[in-house]
């Protein structure tokens, strides 16, 4: 189904609970009544196109941005990915090592494995959040710098020199690494893990630890079909600007 | 763990594209990963770079590119090469392919068809045995160590190829790829010393 603006977001929700993460990152509050996604995003201030183009791609993966991928600015996009990788940072990642925590806390046995469970964990979180670090120096700095200097028309050198060494298309590589560490939790938790007196916890361990992969895909995808199309372009903009 | 098998698809024609994977969609163990028009840019080096189980071409999508491609894809033995035909296809197009989808066919032939061909890819020497063997414990150990595969050669009298074999195997068995992760299935299973993971170099 396409999302148009011209839809309740209430019935958007109850047609796709999914998208609630998107809408709490956008910042819109709960209460929605029988507004509209144009009516909301009015009375908000927001980009209803850029809402559109996000809640299309999350919630459809054969969506294809494009026709809306001009319209809106790309620090509104910036900020998007901002506001996901601190949920990430401050809440998702931070909740699930307190669960992993507990676990060891409440076992009466194999503590070691579930202490090696904690620190294969804690070892997947640094290399996320260093990859979230390297993406917010280096990467979106870059494509912010971009965007300003197209608006303004003027082409400065070492962003040019950027724009020939280091391509956007070098970035989408990147993202595969960290995504083999969530798959060997999950696949330790689910084969591997030596009973526990608590299954729930575990249950619930497990289940964040999905929730938290299809999200980092969304978010992978976002970057891989909106912002790096639209910097490429950028990119091939600047060039001209000599 | 069921092998899942990877088909690309080859169609200009959205509504026989779309029709393809509403069929592939009922069968286990089988997805469409990408549907490429024929006039794709380096066409075979996107749809082998997918490494997939099937391909299935529709020789009006790629025209006169045909005998290249297929050329191309038939250098791939693991690959199996499906025509989408027509039954008035000719003969010289027809003897392309070693599996054949027939369009004017109903929906419980194209079923009964894909399942034959599929078949004997899901039956190709899946390995059931899930537990390790002595070599690859052996292996594994010295992964976890923190030895390179060269080091590793060198230490169990073996190609730098047969351990990387052994190591594609233990991942396959185990359904864990990382290092680190590799290392917590061994300490969990005191297949290794936690003392000794930590004085690795």
């Amino acid at each position: 189904m396409l999302i148009e603006k011209d839809m309740k977001l209430a019935d958007v929700l109850h047609h796709d609970h999914n998208l609630i993460p998107v809408i709490s990152r956008f910042g819109i509050k709960l209460g929605f009544g029988e507004n509209t996604i144009e009516e909301i995003c009015a009375a908000q201030q927001l980009d209803s196109d850029f809402l559109l183009t996000i809640l299309n791609t999350f919630h459809d993966p054969r969506y294809f941005a494009n026709r809306h991928l001009k319209s809106f600015p790309v620090r509104l996009l910036i900020s998007y990915l901002k506001e996901t990788h601190k949920n990430y940072l401050n809440e998702r990642l931070p909740y699930i090592a307190l669960l992993i925590n507990q676990l060891i806390l409440e076992a009466s046995d194999h503590k070691t494995a579930y202490q090696l469970l904690l620190d294969f964990f804690v070892e997947y979180k640094k290399e996320l959040t260093r990859h979230i670090e390297r993406e917010e120096k280096v990467v979106y700095p870059y494509v912010l710098h971009l965007e300003t200097a197209i608006n303004a028309g003027i082409a400065p050198i070492e962003l040019l020199h950027q724009a020939t060494t280091y391509s956007i298309t070098d970035y989408e590589a990147e993202h595969e690494n960290v995504e083999e560490k969530l798959f060997d939790l999950k696949n330790i938790i689910l084969k591997y893990l030596p009973p526990t007196t608590d299954q729930n916890l575990c249950f619930t361990i497990l289940h964040e630890l999905f929730i938290l992969e299809k999200d980092l895909n969304e978010h992978a995808r976002i970057e891989d079909t909106i912002l790096v199309p639209k910097v490429e372009e950028m990119e091939s903009e600047i060039k001209k600007l000599v | 763990m069921a092998k899942t098998l990877k088909i690309v698809l080859i169609e200009q024609a959205f509504l026989l594209a779309a029709g393809i994977e509403s069929l592939v969609s009922e069968l286990q163990g089988v997805f469409v990963e990408q549907v490429y028009h024929g006039s794709e840019h380096s066409l075979t080096d996107k749809v082998l770079g997918h490494k997939p189980d099937i391909i299935i071409i529709d020789p009006y999508a790629v025209e006169n590119q045909l005998l290249s491609v297929v050329k191309i894809f038939q250098q791939e033995p693991d690959i199996k090469l499906v025509g989408l035909l027509s039954t008035k296809a000719p003969d010289n197009i027809k003897s392309r392919f070693a599996y054949h989808l027939n369009r004017e066919d109903c929906k419980f032939d194209l079923l009964e068809n894909l399942k034959k061909i599929i078949g004997n890819s899901l039956d190709k020497p899946a390995k059931k045995n899930r537990i390790l063997s002595n070599r690859e414990i052996e292996l594994l150990k010295q992964v976890c160590l923190g030895n390179t595969n060269q080091e590793i050669a060198d230490k169990l009298f073996l190609s730098v190829h047969t351990v990387m074999t052994h190591r594609k195997n233990i991942t396959k068995k185990l359904g864990i790829k990382t290092v680190s992760g590799l290392t917590v299935y061994a300490l969990m299973n005191n297949l290794v010393d936690i003392r000794e993971v930590e004085n690795r170099g």
